[in-house]
């Protein structure tokens, strides 16, 4: 059974979600189910985690021969920057079903199935089964969204459908062009994805392969300026689809970039690096300060989800290794804290009735549990030192400035604005004048307090202890760049792009 | 001999079939319901025989026997193989949607079956004359299916266009012929090749003008730019299961003829290219503008099976002596018609006596009523949008991946942007039947019936076809 753990993980969720849609199941057995299969995909997770070699190259691996015309393969596989993905993935799902209770059996299943999707996107090694899965991760989404959504709902399920397939569908066709041009150099069909790295691709068609992978990519993180379906689709989704949305899904799109774009398109990544960090910044700050002026706390979230989006795909761009690792850290120190945040915001919600920051305050006094882990995930979203976002900020921070001080500078700056409006919201919720809405609020329950401690005691030990972790990152993250060793030689003769108005630091 | 007549079994069972079908409903030996099931048998039948062949795989030409006028290689039997799928469960929903209609006579199951003699012979034919003489049988038989509701105004429009310029497309073909032979004094596909190889397309105005003919007819029966327009209102006017016939049986036999033409010649296909490149990208974009629009779903259907055929002429652009792009066809065709077909059986059981209910708006909260219905629609409609892991999502794959390989990057892109747009309509009835309250109880539709069964198994065919790989 243990060579198929990886299959085990992403068929077991899939196969229930389709069996709870199938069968006459009622919401009680539904939500049983759900527990314990995602628990059930934990444990499994976790014996991976302990047997992971951390060699840096892809352990697990299972290969099925599929369309064997066209070298298409059913082939899975982890290595240390999948492997926390799929970390976070599967300690964090479980949460929610403790959480929160619906009145349908549809939204458990739509969870399960995401979830399944999600790890098969990370654990595929073939190009052709990468995209099935990216795509068949939208599918719950797009019925969650539009089916237990807010009231606005259809219009968010739209934008992010229809946005998100675009880009998708563009990547489809890079995926085909890499493929081919590994038939046409090669002479045998392939896509794996660890052969693309053999390719030698240049010319117009190439650089526009890479932009097919961007745009995806940047669409799924999201990456400013293709950000605007987020804020509608966060602040409308109910909120264990937001807290899937922010804390995984987005991060599956930064995964693309570190697993296609990096080894692949060395070239144009050298010379578009530039400009994609500077993307990074503008919009960890453009989200920033619109978060600063949001009334609404799931809102205000939503924006500060893409603002962090922002630097975790900075440290991707500046092509180091201490920036990658802290990229990779930082994914799961966002996913568990801003993830998290989203799961309190549900919380609040749910007991108050109102998103309305104004409509709330005293909180502190009638929840104090609540009030202390909301403080903890959100000085980890801030990036205290001591908690998880600290690290891996700092390491990103570090990778840029060596890449290009003003990125470095820009970014740095830009944490404070997410200290300004955390603590703001925190103050005007937590702590000013009791309102009426927030006069009967309960502390967290027994179970609720319990499920969420061991996120929050994570949180805390990934910012004491970083290194037992990020000991498995390394290996894989170095062999990232050991790979595009012709990068490395490439960068000085490729002439970056010019930002005009920013090149500064040119000197 | 025996061999080579051994491979015309499905032909000449279906064909027997056909034969029986109308004696016994002349002598008014059965009825509406054993007629259905006696059609569907023969296709059952005939089903079974050409996928034994299909499994074992032996290609063999008839050029002894048959002077070169048929062949039996792996894409014509696995086009074979789709067309008669199509008939069996145009046959079994047939009989549900005739439950909750009345104009229905035994001789219309016998018609569906000669329509399917007609479309296998094209599939195989390697000859212009046979090809013209398989492409009346078929379209005589569904000119008759498509006017069936003889009461029904819109189907009388419908096929009087159809029967109008259906007829001016044969005289193309003939005309086309005509001139070809003229010129080369043959009408098999392959000595034209032969002629054109040696002489070269472009030094005879008469070849020329004779290809150019051909290609219209054929265009003119895949609908294809610019001559799309009379879908429309045709598979508007038709009767469900008709329509969903129409789609895809008669479609599947015109590509395979299409591409039979073509690969056989490489050099007439090298000529046409530019030309197919154009036709093939505005019939696309053409079909995704009139599929926006619509109100009622069947039209929405007609112009979307018109996008689809923008997508085949893809493969048909890329198309190369190798198998593999005719494997390629096959498959598509095979992705699209359980597709198309699966949603036809749908209607053909929801829609209501007299096709009542047929606009978008109609199927509002169908999946708070009919789960399960609304489930399989879905599946369907994500197929013939290309979401995996839908057949149609691999159909596209290969067929995006046939284009790029042969340099066709263009062309490729257009086609991805073009399934882009077609996501909007597809996606706009899943919102309906998902996202709003149910406004109706659809009380009167038949619970449980043959065109159900059809319609879940053709659910299961999506995935299945999916999970098959393509071999070259």
């Amino acid at each position: 059974m243990f060579e198929h753990v990886l299959s085990f993980i992403i068929f077991l969720p899939i196969v229930a979600g389709l069996l709870l849609l199938a069968t006459p199941a009622n919401r009680t057995v539904a939500r049983f189910t759900g527990t314990a299969i995602s628990l059930a995909a934990l444990v499994l997770s976790l014996d991976l985690y302990t047997k992971f070699q951390a060699t840096g190259h892809l352990e697990f691996i299972e290969n099925i021969p599929w369309v064997e015309s066209l070298g298409i393969n059913y082939s899975l596989g982890v290595d240390g920057i999948s492997l926390f993905i799929l970390m976070a993935t599967s300690v964090l799902l479980p949460m929610v079903y403790f959480i929160f209770s619906t009145k349908e059996k549809g939204y458990y299943a739509n969870l399960l199935l995401v979830q399944g999707a999600m790890t098969g996107a990370i654990c595929a090694t073939d190009m052709v089964l990468f995209y099935i899965f990216w795509e068949v991760m939208l599918l719950p989404v797009f019925f969650m969204l539009g089916l237990y959504g807010g009231e606005k709902r259809l219009p968010a399920t739209l934008k992010i459908t229809l946005y998100t397939i675009a880009g998708s569908l563009l990547m489809l066709a890079a995926i085909i062009y890499l493929g081919v041009s590994y038939h046409a150099q090669f002479g045998e069909w392939s896509f794996a994805m660890d052969k693309m790295a053999n390719l030698n691709l240049e010319g117009r068609v190439a650089a526009l392969a890479f932009f097919g992978f961007m745009i995806a990519f940047a669409i799924k993180i999201p990456l400013f300026p293709f950000h605007t379906w987020l804020p509608d689709a966060y602040t409308e989704a109910p909120t264990a689809t937001t807290f899937v949305l922010s804390a995984v899904m987005a991060k599956i799109g930064v995964y693309g970039v570190v697993r296609f774009v990096l080894p692949v398109f060395d070239m144009e990544f050298a010379r578009y690096a530039i400009l994609l960090a500077y993307l990074g910044v503008i919009g960890m700050m453009y989200c920033g300060i619109a978060a600063i002026a949001q009334k609404d706390f799931k809102r205000m979230l939503a924006f500060s989800s893409a603002s962090h989006m922002g630097i975790i795909a900075l440290g991707v761009f500046c092509m180091n290794v201490q920036a990658l690792t802290g990229s990779i850290y930082q994914i799961v120190a966002h996913a568990t804290s801003t993830g998290v945040l989203f799961l309190f915001a549900g919380v609040l919600e749910q007991r108050t009735q109102t998103r309305s920051i104004a409509d709330l305050g005293g909180i502190a006094a009638k929840a104090p549990v609540f009030a202390l882990y909301f403080a903890i995930a959100m000085l980890a979203s801030v990036g205290l030192p001591g908690t998880s976002g600290f690290i891996g900020e700092f390491m990103i921070i570090l990778g840029a400035i060596k890449f290009n001080t003003m990125v470095g500078v820009l970014a740095g700056t830009t944490l404070i604005v997410g200290v300004c409006y955390m603590l703001w919201m925190f103050q005007r919720v937590f702590y000013e004048n009791p309102t009426p809405q927030s006069e009967g609020f309960k502390d967290l329950s027994l179970v609720e307090g319990l499920t969420f401690l061991p996120v929050i005691v994570l949180i805390i030990a990934m910012g004491i202890f970083p290194n037992t972790f990020l000991k498995k990152i390394t290996p894989s993250t170095e062999l990232v760049f050991s790979q595009s060793e012709p990068a490395a030689v490439h960068t000085a003769a490729v002439t970056p792009v010019q930002v005009p108005g920013l090149n500064l630091e040119k000197n | 001999m025996t061999n080579d007549l051994m491979l015309l079994l499905p032909l000449i069972i279906v064909g027997v079939g056909a034969i029986a079908l109308m004696l016994a409903s002349a002598y008014k030996i059965i009825n509406n319901t054993s007629a259905a099931l006696g059609s569907a048998l023969v296709f059952a039948v005939a089903f079974l025989v050409q996928l034994s062949f299909c499994l074992k795989g032996n290609a063999v030409l008839f050029s002894d026997t048959f002077n070169g006028i048929l062949v039996a290689n792996t894409f014509s039997k696995g086009a074979g193989l789709v067309i008669l799928a199509c008939g069996l469960f145009t046959s079994l929903s047939s009989q549900t949607y005739f439950k909750q209609n009345d104009f229905c006579s035994p001789e219309y199951y016998s018609l569906t079956v000669f329509a399917a003699s007609g479309m296998l012979l094209l599939t195989m034919t390697q000859e212009l004359i046979s090809a013209f003489v398989a492409l009346e049988i078929m379209s005589l038989a569904i000119y008759i299916l498509v006017g069936y509701n003889r009461k029904n105004v819109v189907a009388a429009e419908a096929v009087l266009k159809y029967l109008m310029l259906g007829a001016f497309a044969g005289a193309f073909l003939t005309m086309g012929t005509a001139f070809v032979y003229g010129q080369t004094g043959t009408t098999q596909f392959a000595k034209i090749g032969q002629y054109i190889a040696a002489n070269g397309f472009t030094q005879s105005p008469a070849i020329i003008g004779g290809a150019f003919f051909i290609l219209v007819a054929f265009l003119f029966k895949a609908a294809a730019f610019p001559f799309h327009a009379w879908v429309i209102d045709v598979y508007d006017g038709a009767s469900m299961p008709i329509t969903g016939y129409m789609a895809t049986g008669l479609k599947t036999a015109i590509f395979a003829v299409f591409a039979n033409f073509l690969v056989a010649d490489a050099q007439l296909h090298a000529g046409w290219i530019t030309f197919l490149f154009y036709v093939s990208v505005l019939t696309m974009f053409a079909g995704n503008l009139i599929a926006i629009g619509q109100y009622s779903l069947k039209r929405m259907l007609a112009a979307s099976g018109i996008v689809h055929s923008g997508y085949l002429l893809i493969a048909l652009v890329a198309v190369s002596t190798e198998a593999f792009s005719g494997a390629v066809i096959a498959y598509y065709l095979a992705a699209y018609a359980a597709g198309t077909l699966g949603i036809f059986s749908a209607l053909s059981y929801l829609s209501g006596k007299d096709e009542k209910r047929v606009t978008f708006d109609d199927f509002k909260g169908l999946a708070k009523v009919r789960p399960y219905s609304a489930a399989a629609i879905s599946i369907f409609l994500l197929s013939m949008a290309g979401i995996p892991p839908t057949a149609g999502f691999m159909g596209k794959f290969y067929i995006i991946t046939s284009a790029i390989d042969a340099g066709q990057v263009t062309l490729a892109v257009l086609g991805i942007i073009s399934s882009v747009i077609s996501m909007w309509y597809y996606l706009r009835l899943i919102i309906n039947m998902y996202f709003y309250e149910a406004e109706e109880s659809f009380a009167d539709t038949v619970p449980s019936s043959l065109a159900s069964a059809c319609t879940f198994a053709l659910a299961f065919c999506v995935f299945a076809i999916s999970l098959y790989p393509l071999a070259i």
